[in-house]
């Protein structure tokens, strides 16, 4: 489903020059759940915005559900990461003048789906991940665990084929870290392919697969024992 | 969609209050300023066309250049030319002569006796040519008879406390007239100005007086009303044949040594009275098209101030929106979606604006009607045009403005915005908005330094250019002013000196004659004045002497044969030849002396010229405008038998005894003044009416540089916030490795600064060619010394660096810790 091969991506300034991802080549096939680690600096966020289609790389090809993407225009990608990806962020990145509702419902609003659909699906989406009773309130309202679910609940509302997650139990305690890594399961066995950056080896240990990085190069693949 | 962005929008500006108010409140003021603006040039570039069937309304314009004389201007015309132009030119349906009163009518009613300023003779089919709404009876037909006044409604208050008091009498100079018509107040934009209109039928009447100086005088206004299907081309055609069948004839009959250069005649459309003003004639001050013109670009610039602070806050505030935007874009917001969401949220702010300024311009018209004198409306709801025009401009502004905000914040690129921490302004934001500072203070320059140029030339114009000392001197008119009159005046306490004044000595009135000196012909002005009249004002001579009672020869009054002597002024010098003041003393010069000036006498047959010596050079002096240069002249005290001989008696007070002295005068007059209403001004009061378009025009900038300051200020004030709260980690680090709130106030000062003194670049050169422009306009003007570009420069520093002092001095004290614990 996903393919890199020998993708790269330098950063560039006036003085100097990144090379944030060298020639890396990986498959991801269609509902599996991986996760990525690495130490700070090694190139995690980078992929995973390779794979979500919010950057290109410098070179390499990248195909994305058979169609190869790495020299595509932004215009194109903003329309395949509409209509297949959804994201998780460590930083939740919701919305502060929007309530939970009309968070999760931006996810269907550049679809154009209509209005009545939208407001069952997010009705549906945040019974989901069990946030429906706080639909009207402000992000700033709520504790972090729970605006991580809203999160997730936008990222699954649009029936992604692919959940990119960075660091999503990053700014949560045990019990909310559990808690989402739970609904990221739930959605891999549902048949969505989840890619997980995670520093904690116990959320790793959750996918079936993790892959380590190091100064932007796979240096291991470990396969979780079924 | 749109409910999702109009949540954002809305939430986002109830959450950012202090920055949305300070963006609004810009706005708005700006927009107020714009709109009361627009009102007045419409009002201003719309007179007259209140008048049924205007475009066929026009008035005879005369250009006319004497031999060796500048070009004169004027939409005055004479008495005659109204007759003789519907004999010969079938195509006109009516004409009607207008004159003002001369000396203002007394107006009794009663017991009670009104100096009417607002007075004009006129022909009896002056309301066919105008017609003007009536309140009663018919304004076309009401002058027939020589008896008919036709009243303002105001006028009809305020003499009647009632709108139609038809038949009632009323005694205009003792001479009984009743009222057959009373019409709607004439509108501020009209170029009419007149509360009761005589008919010029009277015996007595300016028009009757004028009829008798045929061609010789051109006192009054000539309008006509061209049947329809005229070609104006056509009629201005003809009007060249005309003047050479009709009034060169006249002119030379007249005056045989006369030659014209130039002497051509047109219609003057209606409406373009105001806009194209004379050199003389007209009833009001016209307009000067290129300060209009000056005023809508001020306008236009007061928007952008405004436009620029949202500009700058938006874009300055961007990085918190970025997640926003971030978010968006990765769940497949295009570029074109962010542009109409923000695009949208920049119409919400200009929206809440326009309404907020249209509240304050309702609130504030009735001021700024005081403050021009004038009626202007603003009924948006029922002015189509001038609604769609506020939509427009409101419209252009989200536009222009918004375009700018919302592609800095579409430009968010989701990969680096969404890792969380500190976001950068959008790319170039920073240089963007410094720019746009440095445009905001150089509009406040350019107003600040105009503002200091304009006050400074009228205050010239009113104390230094005349060359005389006004300081406590009272201007007494009277009909005419006689010896009798001076003499009692002298005898009140407090009073050092008096002398009576001719309306040309002190710029009422403009009599010119061919003088010889030699072979030489000249065109000089002339003034009679009284013994005493220069030493009232301060005027000592540049050579020779002043009249003297005890030289017979230097009173007119006295003179039957013979003419009396002369002084004339420095230009009277250089005009006659004379190398020097002192060269021209002891000369003679052949000039008309009319033994008793009146309009009869001026219209008749010039007496033979008879010789004067010149006795005397006074420096040139003026109570006219400094617009114009300062014309030769030869002063002589003549009889005072007649208003035009002698008509303002000027009083020169003690300044140690000044009220004792006018009460002085007040009671006096109440003796000898036979129930006439006293009519007195002091000097500088007097001279003010020549430079009340000046005041208002320096006024108006005065004001316009205030509101550009204060919505300069708010946008400073607003970005000092943001950009103190922005630098809290760098001023935290600096401060802890050593740096003392000293160092981080100036740190924070300089960066303030700087766009400040690039606008000063730009604006004093800019102010300085607009300025030294306007002031071309004066035949006498003060320079532009470098200290005013200093102080223009130095307010604008002061100005950003107060503003932006509090912000600035808090941030500096604050504590390092709590700084680098914010990240």
């Amino acid at each position: 489903m996903l393919k890199l091969d020998k993708v790269s991506k330098v950063y560039r300034t006036t003085e100097v020059e990144t090379l944030a991802l060298n020639e890396i080549s990986m498959e991801v096939g269609p509902g599996e759940f991986v996760a990525i680690m690495g130490p700070s600096g090694c190139g995690k966020s980078t992929l995973l915005n390779t794979l979500g289609l919010l950057d290109t790389p410098t070179s390499g090809s990248y195909s994305f559900f058979g169609e190869e993407v790495a020299r595509r225009s932004e215009r194109e990608l903003t329309a395949l990461r509409r209509d297949r990806i959804g994201f998780v962020f460590q930083s939740f990145n919701l919305i502060d003048d929007l309530t939970v509702a009309e968070n999760v419902e931006v996810a269907l609003l550049y679809r154009k789906v209509p209005g009545g659909e939208r407001r069952r699906r997010v009705a549906e989406a945040l019974e989901r991940v069990g946030i429906g009773h706080r639909a009207k309130h402000r992000p700033q309202q709520l504790s972090g665990g729970q605006q991580q679910r809203v999160a997730v609940a936008r990222a699954l509302v649009s029936d992604p084929s692919l959940i990119l997650a960075d660091e999503p139990t990053g700014n949560l305690d045990t019990v909310n870290g559990e808690a989402v890594m739970a609904l990221l399961t739930e959605a891999a066995g549902a048949g969505v392919t989840v890619i997980m950056v995670t520093h904690s080896l116990a959320h790793a240990a959750v996918a079936q697969r993790t892959i380590k990085l190091l100064d932007g190069r796979v240096v291991s693949e470990t396969l979780l024992a079924a | 969609m749109f409910r999702n962005y109009l949540a954002a929008a809305l939430r986002n500006l109830q959450r950012n209050g202090l920055y949305a108010g300070i963006t609004i409140g810009g706005l708005a003021i700006g927009f107020a300023s714009a709109l009361l603006i627009g009102l007045y040039l419409r009002h201003e570039l719309t007179y007259d066309r209140f008048i049924p069937g205007h475009e066929r309304v026009f008035v005879i314009n005369q250009k006319v250049k004497p031999q060796n004389k500048p070009l004169v201007d004027m939409d005055d015309s004479s008495a005659n030319l109204a007759a003789d132009l519907k004999l010969d030119f079938p195509q006109i349906e009516y004409t009607a002569r207008m004159a003002p009163a001369g000396f203002p009518p007394t107006i009794k009613r009663e017991g009670v006796s009104i100096s009417e300023r607002s007075f004009a003779w006129v022909d009896p089919d002056f309301f066919k040519v105008m017609p003007m709404p009536a309140v009663a009876g018919d304004p076309r037909v009401a002058l027939e008879a020589p008896d008919g006044l036709v009243l303002s409604r105001s006028a009809a208050r305020r003499y009647f406390h009632q709108d139609a008091p038809l038949g009632r009498q009323l005694l205009v100079d003792e001479h009984p007239m009743h009222v057959t018509a009373v019409i709607e107040d004439l509108p501020t934009n009209s170029h009419l100005y007149g509360d009761v209109f005589a008919s010029g039928k009277a015996a007595f009447s300016m028009l009757r007086q004028l009829d008798a100086a045929g061609y010789s005088a051109n006192s009054n206004l000539t309008y006509l009303r061209l049947k329809p299907g005229v070609s104006t081309e056509a009629m201005n055609a003809a009007l060249v044949g005309f003047v050479q069948r009709r009034i060169m004839p006249a002119q030379r009959l007249q005056n045989p040594n006369q030659q014209f250069d130039q002497f051509a005649m047109r219609l003057k459309p209606l409406t373009s009275i105001h806009l194209e003003p004379s050199d003389g004639g007209d009833p009001k001050p016209g307009a000067d098209v290129k300060v209009l013109a000056g005023i809508g670009v001020i306008g236009v610039l007061i928007v952008v101030v405004a436009a620029i602070n949202f500009v700058t806050l938006m874009t300055a505030r961007a990085a918190r929106r970025a997640v926003e935007v971030g978010v968006r874009k990765a769940l497949g917001a295009e570029p074109r979606d962010l542009i109409v969401q923000f695009m949208g949220e920049a119409l919400i702010y200009i929206a809440v604006a326009l309404v907020l300024a249209v509240a304050l311009a309702e609130l504030l018209l009735p001021a700024v009607n005081a403050a021009l004198q004038r009626k202007i409306a603003f009924s948006y709801l029922t002015d189509p045009p001038l609604l769609f025009a506020m939509l427009a401009v409101a419209l252009a502004t989200a536009l222009l403005a918004g375009l700018y905000p919302a592609l800095v914040l579409s430009a968010f690129r989701p990969a680096a915005v969404l890792k969380g921490g500190p976001v950068a302004g959008g790319p170039g934001g920073i240089a963007v908005r410094q720019a746009l500072v440095v445009a905001q203070f150089a509009v406040l320059i350019t107003l600040v330094l105009s503002t200091l140029t304009i006050f400074r030339q009228t205050v010239f114009a009113l104390r230094d250019a005349t060359h005389t000392d006004k300081d406590g001197v009272l201007m007494l008119f009277a009909s005419p002013c006689t010896d009798t009159l001076r003499d009692a005046v002298l005898t009140v306490p407090g009073v050092r000196a008096a002398a009576c004044a001719s309306p040309m000595a002190v710029n009422l009135g403009n009599s010119n004659d061919m003088v010889q000196i030699g072979d030489r012909h000249v065109f000089l002005n002339y003034a009679p004045v009284d013994f005493g009249f220069f030493d009232v004002y301060g005027v000592r001579p540049l050579a020779g002497r002043l009249f003297r009672r005890d030289r017979p020869g230097d009173d007119g009054a006295l003179l039957r044969d013979t003419s009396p002597t002369i002084v004339i002024n420095e230009s009277a010098v250089r005009a006659l030849g004379f190398k020097s003041p002192q060269a021209a003393i002891g000369h003679l010069v052949t000039w008309h002396f009319i033994q008793k000036l009146s309009m009869a006498n001026l219209g008749g047959t010039y007496p033979p010229p008879r010789a004067s010596e010149v006795i005397g050079v006074v420096p040139d002096f003026t109570f006219g405008s400094v617009r114009q240069p300062i014309n030769p002249f030869y002063y002589y005290v003549g009889p005072k038998d007649d208003v035009l001989g002698s008509v303002a008696l000027n009083i020169k007070l003690d300044p140690a005894r000044r009220a004792e002295a006018v009460k002085g005068i007040d009671e006096l007059w109440m003796r000898i003044g036979k129930g006439m209403p006293l009519q007195q001004y002091f000097a500088d009061q007097f001279m003010l009416r020549l430079y009340v378009d000046n005041i208002i025009q320096g006024g108006f900038i005065a004001v316009c540089a205030l509101i550009a300051i204060s919505i300069a200020c708010l946008g400073l004030f607003a970005l000092s916030a943001y950009t103190a709260e922005r630098r809290t980690k760098e001023i935290g680090i600096r401060k802890a490795m050593g740096a003392s709130s000293g160092d981080i106030l100036r740190l924070l000062l300089w960066q303030f600064t700087q766009p400040v003194l690039w606008a000063n670049v730009l604006a004093l050169p800019v102010a300085w060619l607009v300025m030294s422009w306007w002031l071309r306009g004066f035949a006498y003007h003060v320079a532009m010394p470098g200290w005013t570009f200093v102080v223009a420069a130095a307010s604008g520093v002061l100005i950003a660096l107060s503003t932006v002092f509090v912000h600035a001095l808090r941030v500096s004290r604050a504590r390092p810790v709590g700084a680098l614990r914010y990240e």
